[in-house]
């Protein structure tokens, strides 16, 4: 394999990647950020519960 | 021969929309200022950081307009050779998912920063040793990103340069609004969406290069301008900078400050593993995506550009000194105005000019006093074709971008642009600010914190890190290639920082003052890069400082063992309270 395909091989796999990814991450990280406000939301309760 | 300036075309749309997105991102950022109580959950987000969104938010963080900016430019002069340091990053990201190598154990320990662990394992003074050079090194790298990306700015919106400074100020204040107040939190949920802008600016870029020049087009600009370089890494870059980047990519993943942040702040160990494994092939695209931006510069304006031919001198040298005269009253304003198929030919002239001039002299052998000044006369000129090389380097992607993207869809590649920057610095602040909060100035302190204080402390911090950054990028000239400075400032006190970390974590006899000569020559190697005086070639100053890092740290540690050796729970098995 030449230098000039392998690096046409590298590029479309990064570009791809970042791409397919990317998209995943938009669907995907709404969810995670919803739980991560319930869990920060919880132990707010939890630690006034805590303090009375 | 005349070649018009190139005007970007950012209308009010564009800037309507760069703006919302600003605002869209201090109001995200500021909402969830509610959710903090303690510095765990300022620094560390409460560990309750998921995969996905964990991804994004050490993407955000490292890439800025700066990244784009250096690996476009790193890609116009090193031609398709620069992919090498992506690849090296995709198998770092692989080998530290994979395994957990460092990583599983920090994020075992709950600790908040990386010298927290130096402490545990070395005492106190290791702790602000190591937490006094990375907020020296972290600052200074932080210190240029401002510039560099004003310069962007400038020629991507045409806003003129007395406002440019107010631009950059104002850049700042926002991200310094949301991470001093919201801290973590804050920047988890903003790197999200600056993430989606990011990515997408970045498609369209690519996609727009592509349509433009095309792979072929870009294939001919780096055959016809490098040759056999412009493609073989080993051939143009060497391997004693190959060897210096896998090295330094295993620190970066592993400790440096805002990328352990994201490890200490995902759910558990195994989480911060899957991140690392996904992030691989995000953080390939973030060094080869602009990569392809730079050698797509390279092509488009070397499309445009016409053939120059030497003067006609009697000797080289004097047909060297006529282009480098008339660089010297051209140059400088034709890199402002976008004329760079102009600035281009010449300095490429004027480096082939010097080459077979220094060709010439080492074919004919030693010779007199003449011959030694001719040499360094050619050797002067080469350097300095390649110092404007590297000028032209910098502003050719963004000065494309003006020539080829359209109204509208400008704006949005500027709002994606504007994002990745400012996560970048929100995510610096925090992780620098937590180093001098947490490592220098509470364990100098000489008494306990209380939450409160710490978290007033780290906030002031980055105020004071915000400051320091405008100041620095107003007064510092910039030695050589951008990515250059910004690796040997990480590398000020990355090669210590990982070796005292393997070696505390998985060699029992590791010491104190192996540690401290570690931090100290490794350090003073680094700094060989940026002192003029000093100057060595970038990987020569970096492959110095990981070799002495070494050495101090085994011949201290061999000299001047532990008192008692560390047993391996102590190693960092478990966590340890150790905050002063």
């Amino acid at each position: 394999m030449s230098w000039a395909l392998f690096w046409l091989v590298s590029f479309a796999v990064a570009f791809l990647g970042f791409s397919a990814i990317s998209l995943v991450i938009a669907v995907r990280g709404v969810a995670e950020i919803r739980e991560l406000f319930s869990a920060l939301e919880e132990e707010r309760r939890r630690k006034a519960s805590r303090e009375d | 021969m005349s070649t018009p300036a190139i005007v970007s075309p950012f209308s009010l749309l564009d800037g309507a929309i760069a703006v919302l997105s600003l605002f869209a991102t201090l109001w995200i950022g500021l909402r969830v200022k509610g959710y903090i109580g303690t510095i765990e959950d300022y620094l560390v987000a409460n560990r309750g950081m998921g995969l996905y969104v964990g991804a994004a938010s050490l993407l955000s963080t490292e890439v800025g307009i700066i990244t784009y900016m250096y690996q476009a430019q790193f890609g116009f002069v090193a031609g398709f050779s620069a992919f090498v340091t992506g690849l090296i990053t995709l198998g770092v990201c692989l080998l530290v998912g994979r395994t957990g190598f460092v990583i599983t154990r920090l994020r075992e320990m709950q600790i908040l920063t990386v010298p927290e662990y130096f402490e545990t394992r070395y005492g106190r003074s290791v702790r602000v040793l190591a937490g006094l050079l990375m907020a020296f090194g972290g600052s200074l790298n932080l210190g240029i990103f401002p510039i560099i990306e004003a310069r962007f700015l400038a020629v991507v919106t045409g806003i003129p340069s007395q406002y440019l400074g107010w631009t950059m100020a104002g850049l700042l204040v926002v991200a310094l609004a949301y991470t001093a107040l919201g801290g973590m939190v804050s920047l988890i949920v903003t790197n999200y969406v600056q993430y989606i802008f990011l990515a997408a600016g970045t498609v369209i870029v690519t996609l727009t290069c592509l349509r433009h020049v095309g792979w072929s087009g870009m294939v001919g600009a780096v055959e016809g301008h490098m040759g056999g370089h412009g493609f073989n890494p080993i051939e143009d870059l060497g391997l004693g900078f190959i060897l210096w980047q896998v090295l330094l990519w295993i620190a970066l993943m592993t400790v440096w400050q805002s990328v352990a942040m994201r490890t200490f702040s995902t759910k558990d160990a195994a989480v911060g593993k899957r991140m690392f494994t996904l992030t691989g092939f995000l953080f390939l695209g973030r060094a080869l995506i602009p990569m392809v931006w730079g050698i797509s510069a390279l092509a488009f304006f070397w499309g445009r550009a016409e053939p120059v031919t030497a003067p006609v001198a009697e000797t080289k040298l004097a047909q060297m000194e006529q282009i480098d005269a008339r660089l010297g009253e051209t140059f400088r304003r034709d890199l402002d105005e976008g004329r760079l198929e102009r600035a281009l030919p010449q300095v490429d002239l004027l480096e082939r000019l010097a080459r077979e001039e220094k060709q010439r002299i080492v074919a004919a052998g030693a010779g007199d006093d003449d011959t030694a000044k001719r040499s360094a006369a050619a050797e002067r000129f080469e350097d300095r074709a390649k110092d404007r090389r590297g000028e032209i380097g910098l502003l050719a992607m963004p000065w494309m971008l003006a020539a080829i993207l359209p109204t509208g869809i400008l704006g949005l590649v500027v709002a994606g642009m504007l994002a990745a920057s400012i996560s970048t610095y929100a995510g610096y602040f925090l992780g620098w600010s937590s180093i001098i909060a947490q490592d220098i100035v509470a364990p100098l302190a000489g008494r306990e914190l209380s939450n409160r204080a710490r978290l007033r402390l780290t906030r002031l911090t980055v105020l004071g890190l915000t400051v320091f950054i405008m100041i620095w990028s107003l007064v510092y000239d910039l030695p050589g290639p951008a990515y250059f400075y910004l690796q040997v400032t990480a590398n000020l006190f990355m090669a210590p920082t990982l070796i005292a970390v393997v070696g505390g974590l998985y060699w029992r006899r590791a010491s104190a003052t192996g540690a401290t000569l570690s931090f100290l020559l490794g350090a003073a190697a680094s700094l060989t890069y940026l002192v003029p005086q000093l100057r060595l070639d970038v990987a020569t100053a970096g492959n110095l400082s990981w070799a002495l890092a070494v050495a101090g740290f085994v011949v201290g540690s061999v000299l001047v063992p532990p008192a008692r050796p560390a047993a391996p729970r102590d190693a960092g098995g478990e966590r340890q309270e150790v905050r002063s």
